[in-house]
């Protein structure tokens, strides 16, 4: 009798230990995803842009499916947005081919220096498969205004020609066009390819 | 032995999903949606600057729409400024600094001399309040009615519709609420509730907390 009650405790002992870890294990796997960037829950898809890109226009809906980043820059810009666009660059290489759903498209800020064959070959540089585009002051102003983007001139200095002083976040839109995601300025590779890892598994 | 680890696997299943259901019903944690991105803007205000987004980050900044020669009755928005920006006191921000930004939507009217001279007359703390607009009318569209999704029109004659709404902007640019049909309780209340709410977000939301809040996200525990 002893050692049938012994034997049981022994059973429920084990089972208890059983569910705890498979728990843990649980939580570990399944626990939510706890985003790097900031979660936008937007009620509307976000704004429909159609800009000049050497390869004719590119409308953000054009790449509906995919996951869009937007960057706001200028090819003469010394020192954050090359920093961005290299980190962005380098998270699409560590997600390997789950890359090709991902676009990032950069827009000029810098319409009078920035043509669009000499945004191609920037932006080409990052990552081949990045897009830039740019278009009139009132578009860029309409675009850059809708996604919280401020930006304006600002001295520089005789090597750099003038500078443009702008909004550093970095943008990500849903396969379904809607704006999921805002990184600041500073946000790391993992950071960028954990979240974007995330969005392309939903 | 299957029984019982049947028995455990639901009573713990059970009691996760008890759980979840408990945070969604008395929501432990309230918070506001971040609903969409605020525009970006370079407005000249009263006294002839420069006001732009970039200026008000990292303040929470709640912005109305109106012009000066709205006739009387026009909707009475400033009562409830003034009101927000006496009591604000109530509110525990954490030094966070709450600024108040009236856009007019008649700039060929609304110069900086008569937004300044109709900031006098209603009395407004014009460290905090701002009266501002862009003489670029097509920008001015572009980032009330797309940006905030708020609607106006020239009614020609110098006369404007427009919709008599609040919107409350966070720290980092994002939309958190909209105020644009009166309730039970008055706007003031609930801004200033609102006020609360974000700024505990901010406080409280650090480590082992951001899990908690981005939950109260998830399960859209929105404060009323």
């Amino acid at each position: 009798m002893r050692h049938k009650e012994l034997k049981m405790k022994i059973k429920i002992t084990l089972s208890i230990l059983a569910i705890v870890a498979g728990l843990a294990a649980g939580f570990y796997f399944f626990r939510p995803h706890t985003f790097h960037g900031t979660v936008i829950q937007s009620p509307e898809p976000a704004y429909d842009f159609t800009l000049a890109s050497t390869k004719g226009d590119v409308s953000l809906s054009d790449y509906r499916g995919k996951l869009v980043l937007i960057y706001f820059g200028y090819t003469f810009c010394p020192d954050i947005c090359p920093a961005t666009l290299a980190n962005v660059g380098q998270s699409l290489r560590e997600l390997g081919e789950k890359a090709d759903d991902v676009q990032l498209i950069m827009v000029s800020l810098d319409p009078e220096r920035d043509t669009p064959e000499k945004l191609a070959d920037y932006v080409g540089h990052f990552h081949p498969s990045f897009v830039g585009v740019t278009g009139t002051q009132d578009e860029l102003d309409t675009v850059a205004s809708l996604y919280g983007i401020f930006y304006e001139k600002a001295e520089g200095t005789d090597n750099t020609g003038y500078l443009i002083n702008h909004t550093a976040t970095l943008l990500v839109i849903d396969r379904e066009g809607y704006l999921k995601l805002v990184f600041p300025f500073g946000v790391t590779v993992p950071e960028i390819a954990d979240d974007l890892k995330y969005m392309l598994r939903q | 032995m299957n029984k019982y680890l049947l028995n455990g696997i639901y009573s713990i299943l059970a009691l996760i999903i008890l759980s979840a259901f408990a945070f969604k019903v008395f929501q432990p944690i309230q918070v506001l949606p971040r609903m969409q991105l605020s525009p970006a803007f370079a407005l000249t205000d009263q006294n002839n600057e420069r006001l732009t987004s970039e200026d008000l980050r990292g303040q929470f900044v709640l912005y109305n729409f109106t012009y000066t020669n709205c006739p009387t009755p026009c909707y009475n928005m400033n009562d409830t400024i003034l009101e927000v920006q006496s009591r604000l006191d109530e509110v525990e921000l954490d030094g966070i600094d709450v600024s108040f930004v009236t856009i007019s939507i008649d700039p060929e009217h609304d110069t900086p001399e008569v937004l300044n001279s109709y900031a006098k007359t209603i009395g407004a703390d014009t460290e905090a309040w701002k009266f501002a607009t862009t003489t670029n009318k097509a920008l001015l569209k572009t980032i009330i009615g797309s940006g905030f999704e708020t609607y106006y029109e020239d009614k020609g004659n110098g006369d404007f519709a427009f919709d008599p709404a609040f919107i409350l902007v966070d720290g980092w640019g994002i939309v958190r609420a909209e105020y644009r049909y009166s309730t039970e309780v008055t706007h003031a209340d609930r801004i200033l509730r609102h006020l609360g709410v974000i700024a505990e977000e901010v406080r409280n939301s650090t480590g082992s907390g951001k899990l908690a809040y981005e939950a109260a996200h998830l399960f859209l525990c929105y404060a009323p």
